[in-house]
């Protein structure tokens, strides 16, 4: 079989990977193709199992005899520990044993820049022992028990002080500590440059300079990060509240040195990750460790202030950005400077993809720091970078927009961008302009001037709207199987998890689809690595655009079996024959036909019955390469419509229009909810989250979700879906691309040009909280009076 | 997230609970709704040894009149105050302002007792009753006493509460002819606490002029004050809007505003003008419908 180099993307990082290129993959099904199953809107399949409490998280993982593990973490911001006693805690009854450096394998994290006990503590939150006890209130009860003493050290909480040449080194003896590198990822930014940005500016007729903040955001999962532990020999099950079972058991299996196959690792139902539980966490470790020398399962909950301390956010990022356009609204320039603060060790806080690739701009350059500081470390976040820099770039356009006299909407038309720059390469499709189209539609946007009559008293109106792209096109690894069963029933066994995107669901119509079978014929498997095939994490919205080619391939061998099967039992030849809606019938003369469970009644066990050798019909599929000459993007816009209080300065989001394109749409209802969530967590960014951390001592002062607010119902708008269908046949033979980033990029974006639209004035800091849309009025930021110093004759 | 251990006690009458409460001492808290002191327990910021539970006490949560007097007991939920017929005809501030508490579900667990007994600084019914010129009724082995609204908020979670009292009953007169009143607050954006409530009651004389006018508010300071110097712009005045957006500029004088993630001590002093303002001029104009 040949092999290739393909291109995959996940979470704005691009890899090449090997892949076998599969010679059966059935072809994309033509455009119009009339599908039985697919785009369909199937309720999700284990909604019933949800609402009713069926379910079993992680969380809802308890067997007889668990013990009970709990964190003490640094109460410093960078620390050494000069001793640690913890015989009072391991005195107190009911406590089985305290872990710390001292009796734990020498584990290498972060990159072999720590371990998994470290005497040098890097954060506030960073592991310092692990107490496992009978319950969970005697391992609380042990914690101040433990006795440790630390020699504090200097420290530096936001990347523009850490850049500094006076700043305390976190890492020391690396290239970040060369000169003007201090604390500097790599010991220096990453650059991009195409065209010449100052001829660009030099032709440009208006040029803007404007620099946005935004903080670090928590991931705030409904359920924490969360294991359990159990051995039976040498066989090893670990429950894990993760978005990658598959990855996790091969880092266990890594870790501990014991064979993958010795390892099961399950996440049937998941309360969130948002790419925060995208690998191994030091619990899971642990967990294993302790279970394994205590002879006891061992569980690990983490609680909402470790999860916010210790589990990964959005990075904080300071972007600059310069842009220039013509009178008539074509950009000429678009420059980047981003400062990211990725935490105390290495991760990603790059912004400038959407920059660099939403708009047709001959000259762009941009400079990205990802710069330690002495807090949590970065994790990808839903749309890592594109939020952050989404937020600020939409900005630009419209105060660009602005100054020519353009309708915010037809400047960005105007600097519509049919090919990827960057690569120079076509897309695959793109359904931008008709997102565009159809949401300003639904929107109203035309008519919005209308709407701006409903400002009453204090309470002005405001509307806006962004732009949106997403890698999306998904890639190998990814592995499905297929089983046709005696009485016409399927299963499928896929790779990847549902990580609450509804994977379970579309995996189940593309295997239906496929088959000819109605979905109620079919059941699924995911998330149990005992059973499944091999899937990578399901993250950076690659699940399905990676798995739907897999299980639709693992679907055709089965297929092909059944027509074979069934060309002899209907004596014609199999390739004249197909299925649909349960039956497999005669393509040249359709009423002829048989239900596929009689067809298959043939594989019922028995004894000495004919010639038949077989009992079911198995077909296994995986992920081909991605195209290599196109680019395969996911698209959206979005609009939206504000209300904000002149003298509070209190902002209520009223409506939201979601246009997203996407590829095939696989099912409406579940694209939908997967837009609402993206665009609930999206206001969030945009109005209320932000870790705060007390410069006096390190710590984050609002671990807790009184303090640090996240959307809830009465904060959430009316939000209207427009799905774009557009099948991506150069994408993958079903045609899809991800969908589970898309929705949140726009949406702060949005809101921001539709609160300076009520405004006059640009609050330059997320979140846009009350406090700060008053100061912005205060301050009077008018961009309508600025002078126009960067106008040229 | 883990409360540390405590003795649990439900008495069945107030006699028992006093007993309680006089032989475990300061170890010993009362519970009432739990919607305070238990998130308190949770994050191990108290941590009682014992816990004496009102909940299976009959006879402290009612809402009656009695010739004008009003009298609530110190159980009595938010959700019973808001749902109220009673008040709402005689005494319609209270209810506005248990329906701006927290969440149905707090509604439904928290009491009118918890919630003056905690003096929270953010807490919504402490500027009802400022407003109200309420008093609290506290019962202990000795007796009781009773001790009025302005007296009983001392500071910051502090009240007049002694040793060995229970918070048993809480009374008002209701409201005169021609009066009006309204709560309107900043809400904070995940619990709903006031970040400023303002809670106005004012009678109008038969020219229009303003004869009693009493301004409650609360989230601005360690505790819940009256705003004299607006209620003193406004006394004996014809009421109009001009006049009462000059005398809600007052709303903080002589008081030090909080500071806190989610309000300056600035914004704070902005919104206690800007909240002042709005419910006084929805309680003329209530005022005023009654003609
Ligand atoms: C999510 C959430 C949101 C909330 N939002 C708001 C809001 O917007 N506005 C607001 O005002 N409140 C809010 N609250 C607080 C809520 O109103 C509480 O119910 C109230 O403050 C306490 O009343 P409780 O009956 O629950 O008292 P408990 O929690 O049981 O007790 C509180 C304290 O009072 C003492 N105590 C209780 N009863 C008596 C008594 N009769 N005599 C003497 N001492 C007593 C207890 O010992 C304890 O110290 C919120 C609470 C939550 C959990």
């Amino acid at each position: 079989m040949a092999k290739v180099l393909t291109r995959v993307e996940l979470n704005g990082v691009v890899n090449d990977v090997w892949v076998e290129v599969p010679e059966n993959e059935p072809a994309a099904w033509p455009k119009q193709a009339e599908l039985a199953v697919l785009g369909k809107p199937l309720p999700r399949v284990d909604g019933p199992d949800k609402v009713s409490g069926r379910a079993k998280y992680t969380h809802d993982v308890n067997l007889s005899h668990m013990l009970w593990m709990k964190f003490f973490r640094s109460p410093y911001p960078h620390a050494r520990i000069t001793s640690l006693d913890t015989s009072r805690a391991e005195a107190l009854p009911g406590v089985k044993r305290v872990y710390t450096y001292e009796n734990t394998p020498d584990i290498s994290w972060y990159a072999n820049r720590s371990k998994l006990f470290d005497t040098t503590l890097r954060f506030v939150g960073d592991e310092v022992a692990a107490v496992v006890a009978v319950d969970e209130h005697i391992a609380a009860d042990a914690l101040p028990l433990i006795d440790v003493e630390y020699e504090e050290m200097p420290y530096v909480l936001d990347a523009e002080t850490a850049l500094s040449p006076d700043a305390p080194a976190i890492h020391e003896g690396g290239p970040q500590d060369a000169p003007g590198a201090r604390n500097l990822q790599g010991g220096r930014p990453s650059l991009y440059t195409r065209g010449d940005v100052e001829k660009g500016f030099a032709e440009a007729d208006f040029v803007i300079e404007h620099t946005f903040r935004s903080p670090c955001q928590v991931h705030a999962c409904l359920e924490t990060h969360c294991s359990v532990a159990a051995w039976q020999g040498d066989k090893l099950t670990v429950w894990d509240s993760t978005q990658a079972v598959h990855p996790v058991r091969e880092s266990l299996a890594q870790i501990l040195n014991i064979p993958i196959a010795n390892i099961r690792v399950i996440c049937l139902y998941s309360g969130g990750g948002f790419g925060s539980k995208l690998w191994i966490n030091k619990y899971t470790v642990l967990a294993a460790l302790a279970a394994r020398d205590l002879g006891r399962p061992v569980k690990v909950t983490l609680d909402r202030e470790e999860d916010a301390l210790a589990m990964g956010n959005r990075p904080a990022n300071v972007m600059t950005i310069r842009a220039g356009c013509k009178r008539d609204g074509t950009l000429t320039a678009l420059t980047l400077k981003n400062i990211g603060s990725v935490g105390a060790y290495n991760a990603g806080a790059g912004v400038g993809t959407p920059l660099r690739e939403v708009y047709r701009c001959p000259n762009v350059s941009t400079e990205e720091s990802n710069v330690y500081i002495n807090a949590d470390v970065a994790r990808p976040h839903r749309a890592p970078g594109h939020v952050q820099g989404t937020w600020g770039l939409e900005q630009v356009l419209d105060i660009l927009a602005e100054k020519c006299g353009l309708d915010p909407l037809d400047f960005r038309l105007r600097n519509y961008s049919d090919t990827d720059q960057v690569r120079n390469l076509p897309y695959s499709t793109k359904g931008l302009r008709e997102a565009y189209e159809k949401g300003a539609e639904k929107f109203g946007w035309r008519d919005r001037t209308a709407r701006q009559a409903l400002s009453r008293g204090p309470k002005k109106r405001g509307f806006g709207l962004a732009t949106q792209i997403w890698g999306g096109a998904g890639g190998p690894p990814g592995y499905a199987v297929v089983n046709l069963y005696s009485d016409g029933t399927a299963a499928v066994f896929s790779g990847g998890q549902d990580i609450g995107s509804a994977t379970r669901t579309s995996m189940l119509q593309v295997a239906a689809e496929e088959l000819g079978l109605p979905a109620d014929k079919l059941s699924i498997v995911m998330g149990d690595t005992q059973g499944t095939p091999y899937g990578f994490v399901s993250g950076g919205s690659r699940t399905t655009p990676s798995q739907a080619p897999a299980v639709r391939m693992a679907a055709a061998e089965v297929k092909g079996q059944l027509l074979e099967l069934a060309g002899k039992q209907m004596n014609l030849p199999a390739q004249r024959l197909s299925t649909r809606e349960g039956y497999v019938f005669d393509t040249q003369n359709p009423s002829t036909r048989k239900p596929i469970a009689e067809v298959t009644k043939e594989l019922q066990f028995g004894f000495g019955t004919g010639d038949r050798v077989q009992n079911m019909l198995i077909g296994k599929g995986w992920r081909g390469p991605n195209p290599a000459d196109v680019s395969v993007n996911s698209w959206g816009a979005q609009f939206a419509e504000v209300e904000v209080d002149i003298e509070t300065g209190e902002i209520r989001v009223l409506r939201i229009v979601a246009a997203h394109e996407a590829g095939r749409l696989v099912n409406p209802l579940t694209a939908s909810s997967q837009i609402e969530g993206g665009v609930i967590q999206g206001l969030g960014f945009a109005l209320f989250e932000e870790r705060v951390l007390n410069n006096a001592s390190g710590r984050m002062v609002n671990a807790n979700l009184h303090d640090y607010k996240i959307p809830t119902m009465k904060d959430i708008p009316e939000i209207e879906s427009v799905l774009i269908d557009l099948p991506d046949a150069r994408a993958n033979s079903v045609g899809v691309k991800g969908l589970g980033e898309p929705p949140i990029i726009p949406t702060p974006g949005a809101i921001a040009n539709a609160v300076a639209d009520a405004l006059g004035v640009r609050v330059f800091e997320t979140p846009m909280t009350p406090q700060r849309v008053l100061e912005a009025l205060e301050k009077g930021l008018v961009l309508r009076a600025q002078p126009e110093e960067g106008r040229r004759a | 997230m883990i409360p540390a251990s405590f003795e649990y006690f439900a008495p069945r009458s107030l006699e028992e609970a006093l007993q309680l409460l006089a032989h475990h001492g300061t170890e010993a808290k009362l519970l009432a709704g739990g919607h305070s002191l238990l998130p308190m327990m949770k994050l191990r910021l108290a941590t009682p040894r014992t816990l004496i539970d009102l909940g299976r006490i009959r006879g402290l949560s009612y809402i009656r009149e009695d010739g004008g007097r009003i009298s609530i007991g110190a159980m009595t939920t938010h959700a019973e105050v808001e749902s109220s017929e009673l008040l709402r005809r005689r005494a319609p501030l209270l209810p506005e302002t248990a329906a701006e508490i927290g969440d149905v579900q707090v509604r439904n667990r928290g009491t009118l007792g918890g919630s003056l007994a905690h003096a929270d600084p953010a807490a919504d019914y402490p500027a009802a009753l400022l407003a109200l010129d309420a008093e609290c009724v506290l019962t202990s082995q000795k007796g009781t006493r009773t001790v009025v609204a302005k007296d009983f908020f001392v500071d910051m979670l502090t009240t007049a509460l002694q040793a060995g009292e229970i918070l048993t009953e809480v009374r008002f007169a209701a409201d005169s002819p021609r009066t009006g009143s309204a709560y309107r607050k900043l809400h904070h954006p995940a619990s709903g606490f006031a970040i400023v409530g303002v809670a106005a009651r004012l009678t109008l004389d038969a020219t229009g002029k303003g004869s009693a006018v009493s301004v409650g508010i609360t989230g601005v300071a360690p505790k819940p004050y009256r705003a004299t110097g607006v209620e003193r712009g406004l006394l004996g005045q014809t009421l109009d809007a001009k006049r009462i957006a000059e005398a809600s500029a007052q709303a903080t004088r002589g008081v030090e505003p909080l500071s806190d993630l989610q309000a300056s001590a600035r914004y704070r002093a902005a919104m206690a003008a800007v909240f002042t303002r709005r419910a006084l001029a929805a309680a003329l104009g209530r005022a005023q419908k009654q003609g």
